[in-house]
């Protein structure tokens, strides 16, 4: 179980001219990694609420109340606007709903799609660059602390280190190229052969043409020096064919299948290990690599590696990595005490001024003491100044807030009263209060500091011997992965081949055409796919799809569920699908949640909601839609949901609910649990509850279901 | 439904073709829409089925084909009939040019090959005469055809006052009463255009209501530009309707933003239902709306179906609703149309491959089977070789059409068994 997005009791309302809106009402899920959960309920539910909440892009009269969405150690509602401006779109990317809205109409389609990699590109290329520095640079400061003598040699290792790997990832990011340029050619040669069997109209020039430009950029001395002359020579066919004027003549046919398996050979190739390659070529700039076997090769730069360089390294930053580590684990444990008395100070009465200073030293003891060189951070710690400041802020706020909202309230209902009993018609509502508990809002300054101390406390006392040499090979590769990204240059023509690629992968046809056309000459579903090949351009970690398919047609539909499907497997992309249809959620979801006015009511695996559904509303959403079996009148539900300015006092579902108790109005119904994996928020599942039956509709659905499943199991 | 309803087409569209420059938005498409059932046309989107049916309340001019309401050619395009002109042009003039040359290689045949010539020209324009005459028909029908409908309903009711008057001839007070009824069934009857029988709901209940408008206002606007000037008689009109569709008589002072999306839609549908017409074109029209919604508004339209025994041509892309509601099923695939059944038999033996590909593609509420499920991809390159033999729409079991060329239907035959 990695989780991978948390959302704890997360309540928004939004500011209205009639009042607090409460749109998420209290609900918590979690997703875990590689997994897809579906978000079910119909439009104004709060799932599309809950979708910007995680994204922070909520409208600017939303308030969150309360509650936590934990990314990557950190919460999102705390983070600051620059941080959250790295997840936005680049970790967490979002597919909306309207495709009208979310294109810029007068740029081109093509520019739109490749503007966030060249941008998003330049950004991370400063900002590897960056991390890379002041890793290495912490490093070396740390192993010379640890050594405390060869401080030179240490300053030239560095050196040295930071030269060959940015080398080195050069060396690979050529060679990659070279062999994406040889994938694209491929695929677009099997395209040209099955149209020219099919005796299809096409540009075969054209084509020809940039095979050549193609067969010029595979020229790497690592790809494709063996191939040299074979490559050459496929040149000259390919010119000659170009020239042979019309038609299809069977020259360029075998032409195009030499082509085809000399690509297949050539890509079929091991590739070398460029980290090695890298130091070896730094140190020796004379030798001729190129042609020596790939198994040879390796084992060669390997050696050389290790002797010279990687085995002296890893030795020195062992020791600076455990240096480090002990001088925090010291600060740690002297922090320790103060942070009790800093829960018996909150425990206790207190003013602003001492809690914002108390709030200032505890947080930079808390910074001080932080192991700088741990590559999974600590973001409890990272955070503890933001989440701590917020606590104490919305503490003294709502102190002072508090009984001015009830002296409203009171204002008002008397008003209202008085008119009443005045005889007048009043149709308006008393706006109700928004008042928050104190005590709970000091429980959660406790919690901030209580969470950070336990944590500490486990590591403190958990007495396992670290592997400080792992730790120092896990540093070095953080490093190399950095040094990837910082040579990772995104040109324009790059970027267009992406994007025309991912124009492909989503389903456009002619992309090459289509890329330099506005938004207003593509239809509904084209300009959703725009959409997706857009969020999908960054490679995001998860990805929010709000409604992507609602308003695209049944195959489209169809192949658009599965490119994110396929995407979910190749990318291990964690998805959050919202949606109000649940036929479309079979296929997706692992989990699924179904809201209605601003709550979870049913939460369970898709098994637990299709097959065995518990809540009314459940229900109604599974039996309102027919499928292809349905031939009974359908059972649509009544009315509309609730103003959720004026929250009802029970369900929010009873008033269209006929299984509706008299309990439903009074009371809102805890979550009930079905079993570990399945929750659902009705009194239907209370002990003394009447048995009621599950409608017709869907038992009998279920029945077929479980027959069709169960023949095809037996296949 | 009997057998007997079912005979009587209330909608023929004929070879019909839409053409926007090169896009053939629409190709040759013909079906039938029996009285009384519901037809629906289903493909993906910029497949051509929104293009049918706006086609066929001539919101477009069509290029070629016909559409006949109630047996009244409604819609003519001329594109064929010039095609055909154009033809018979080119074939004489090619005709006439072998013979010519003929002549000069042997003189001795001069006479014969004169006459032959000559026959050919005539044959000509004969033939195009032909056509001149099918195109200036056409042009007229798709012109006046409301006219020509108009004029036989004022007929009508001469017929149905002339006796009245005639008895009432005595009696003074009764007789300037009839009269002054007879002139204003008149004046309606002349405006009355055939085309009213025909209404659309659309996909859009925001978009497709002037929020300028009150509810009242937008539901009597047809019944006021058809001359009715009975304001009483509207406003009970507007009410019966809007109790008919679920709302109540409150809402009829009410704007359309006042209204949810599901209620937007009855108001779209109350505006279509009041002209009492007997076809309804039902373009995507739960598509916008929420799932609890959508319900609603399928029960409502099936129920105004029987009541108001409606013809539903129903255009969606949502397979399991079209499923539910129609009693057949066309599928369109880039213009065409490729298989027309009914229903049932359409999803129990889908035979022309696109047909397939979409069924494979409907979801299902149910994880287990949706895991298993494999879409089947359709590519018209793979699937078909129409380079020698060329397809045409066939009939396999009754009522049951594929568009295919002989070697396939050889195949889907033996498929079926028969």
């Amino acid at each position: 179980m990695d989780k991978i997005l948390e959302v704890k009791n997360l309540k928004v309302s939004f500011r209205t001219a009639g009042g607090i809106l409460k749109a998420v009402r209290d609900i918590s899920f979690d997703l875990e990694r590689g997994k897809t959960l579906a978000i079910v309920g119909e439009s104004g539910s709060g799932k599309s609420v809950t979708s910007k909440a995680i994204l922070g892009i909520l409208a600017g009269n939303s308030i969150i109340e309360g509650g936590k969405i934990i990314y990557d150690g950190k919460d999102l509602l705390k983070i600051d606007e620059e941080e959250m401006y790295k997840l936005r779109g680049d970790k967490i990317a979002m597919i909306f709903q309207d495709p009208l809205s979310s294109l810029n109409p007068i740029v081109k389609i093509g520019k739109q799609i490749t503007e966030a990699m060249l941008l998003k590109n330049k950004a991370a290329r400063r900002e590897s660059r960056k991390n890379f520095n002041d890793m290495l640079a912490l490093l070396a400061k740390n192993m010379e602390a640890a050594d405390g003598q060869s401080g030179a040699r240490i300053r030239e290792l560095a050196k040295t280190f930071d030269t060959f790997c940015i080398r080195a990832n050069k060396l690979e990011l050529r060679y990659n190229q070279a062999d994406a340029e040889a994938e694209a050619m491929l695929s677009s040669l099997e395209d040209l052969c099955f149209l020219i069997e099919k005796k299809q109209k096409v540009d075969v020039k054209g084509r020809l043409k940039e095979y050549r430009g193609r067969l010029k950029k595979l020229q790497d001395p690592f790809y494709s020096a063996n191939y040299k002359a074979q490559i050459a020579e496929l040149a000259g066919c390919l010119d000659k064919a170009a020239a042979s004027g019309k038609g299809y003549p069977p020259e360029l046919t075998a032409a195009l299948r030499r082509c085809e398996e000399l690509l297949r050979e050539i890509r079929s190739q091991e590739k070398p290990v460029f980290f090695r390659i890298g130091y070896f070529e730094l140190k020796n700039p004379d030798a001729d690599l190129h042609g020596v076997p790939v198994e040879k090769l390796n084992q060669m730069s390997l050696d050389f590696l290790n002797d010279h360089f990687m085995n002296e390294f890893i030795a020195l930053a062992a020791g600076g990595v455990k240096y480090s580590h002990e001088i925090s684990y010291g600060k740690k444990k002297q922090l320790l005490p103060r942070m009790e008395e800093a829960k018996s100070y909150f425990q206790g009465d207190f003013d602003k001024a001492g809690a914002e200073k108390l709030c200032k030293t505890l947080s930079a003891g808390v910074e001080d003491a932080i192991d700088r060189l741990e590559i999974a951070k600590d973001s409890m710690a990272y955070t503890f100044r933001t989440s701590l400041g917020n606590a104490i802020e919305k503490y003294f706020y709502y102190r002072k807030h508090n009984p001015k909202e009830e002296a409203r309230f009171e204002r008002q209902s008397k008003k209202r009263d008085a008119l009443i009993a005045r005889g007048r018609s009043v149709d308006w509502k008393v706006v109700p209060k928004v008042v928050c508990d104190l005590e709970e809002l000091r429980q959660e300054i406790l919690d901030v500091i209580g969470e950070l101390e336990d944590s500490w406390k486990a590591q403190l006392s958990a007495d396992t011997e670290e592997d400080f040499e792992k730790r120092a090979v896990g540093i070095v590769d953080y490093l190399k992965e950095q040094a990837s990204r910082v040579v990772y240059r995104v040109t324009r023509s790059m970027a267009r081949e992406k994007a025309i690629r991912l124009m492909e992968e989503v389903g456009i046809n002619e992309p090459r055409m289509r890329f330099n056309q506005y938004p207003f000459e593509f239809s509904g579903g084209m300009r959703q796919r725009i959409v997706i090949a857009i969020a999908l351009s960054a490679d995001p970690e998860i990805m929010i799809c709000d409604e992507p398919t609602t308003a695209l047609d049944v195959t489209i539909q169809a192949q658009i569920l599965e490119l994110i499907n396929r995407l979910k497997a190749e990318r291990n992309l964690s998805v959050i699908f919202i949606t109000h249809d649940l036929g479309v959620v079979a296929n997706m979801a692992d989990d699924i949640a179904v809201m209605y006015a601003g709550k979870i009511v049913e939460y369970g695996t898709a098994d637990d909601i299709f097959y065995d559904p518990r809540h009314p509303y459940t229900w109604a959403l599974l039996s309102s839609m027919p499928d292809l079996d349905t031939k009974e009148k359908l059972d649509a539900i009544p009315g509309t949901p609730p103003n959720m300015i004026y929250p009802p006092q029970g369900d929010a579902f009873a008033d269209r609910n006929k299984y509706a108790m008299q309990i439903d109005f009074e009371q809102q119904p805890p979550m009930f649990e079905v079993s570990p994996t399945h929750k659902a928020a009705t009194w239907l599942l209370h002990p003394n509850a009447p048995k009621v039956e599950i409608p017709k509709i869907i038992t009998e659905r279920i029945e077929r279901m479980k027959k069709a499943g169960g023949v095809q199991n037996g296949q | 439904m009997d057998s007997k309803r079912e005979q009587e087409v209330l909608l023929k569209v004929e070879h019909l073709s839409q053409h926007f420059g090169p896009v053939k938005a629409v190709d040759d498409v013909s079906f039938d829409i029996m009285k009384g059932e519901v037809f629906g046309l289903v493909g993906e989107s910029g497949c051509g089925k929104t293009t049918t049916g706006r086609s066929i309340i001539k919101i477009y001019d069509i290029t070629s084909g016909s559409i006949y309401f109630k047996g009244q050619r409604i819609c003519a395009g001329v594109r064929s009939y010039k095609e055909e002109s154009a033809r018979v042009r080119k074939d004489t003039k090619a005709a006439v040019k072998a013979l010519r040359e003929d002549t000069a290689k042997n003189p001795g045949k001069k006479a014969e090959n004169d006459r032959k010539i000559a026959e050919k020209t005539e044959e000509m324009k004969k033939l195009l005469a032909e056509n001149g005459e099918q195109i200036r028909r056409a042009r007229f029908d798709h012109k006046y055809s409301d006219r020509e409908y108009a004029k036989k309903l004022v007929q009508e009711v001469r017929k149905k006052y002339e006796p009245l008057l005639k008895e009432a001839s005595g009696d003074s007070r009764k007789l300037a009463e009839l009269k002054k009824q007879y002139k204003s069934d008149l004046k309606i009857a002349g405006k009355t255009k055939l085309i009213t029988k025909i209404q659309m709901i659309f996909q859009d209940p925001i978009a497709s209501l002037d929020p300028r408008m009150t509810v009242s206002e937008i539901i009597s606007e047809g019944l006021v530009i058809n001359g009715i000037k009975d304001k009483k008689y509207i406003e009970e009109r507007v009410y019966e309707i809007l109790e008919l569709v679920g709302l109540v008589r409150e809402h009829a002072g009410r704007y359309p933003h006042e209204f949810s999306g599901g209620q937007r839609q009855r108001i779209g549908i109350a505006r279509s239902v009041i002209m009492s017409p007997e076809l309804l074109i039902a373009d995507e029209p739960i598509s916008a709306l929420d799932v609890s919604i959508q319900a609603q508004v399928i029960n409502l339209l099936n129920e105004l179906r029987t009541r108001l025994d409606l013809t539903i041509l129903f255009i969606a892309h949502d397979l399991s609703v079209v499923k539910y509601f129609s009693d057949r099923i066309g599928v369109m695939y880039y213009g065409k149309m490729v298989e027309l059944a009914p229903s049932d038999e359409l999803f129990a033996h889908p035979l022309h491959p696109y047909t397939r590909s979409l069924l494979s593609a409907i979801p299902l509420p149910d994880p287990h089977l949706e895991k298993k499920r494999t879409r089947i991809v359709y590519n018209s390159l793979e699937s078909h070789d129409y380079s020698v033999d060329k397809p045409s729409m066939r009939e396999l079991t009754p009522g049951h059409f594929v568009y295919c060329n002989d070697a396939e239907e050889q195949k889907y035959r033996k498929e079926l068994g028969i």
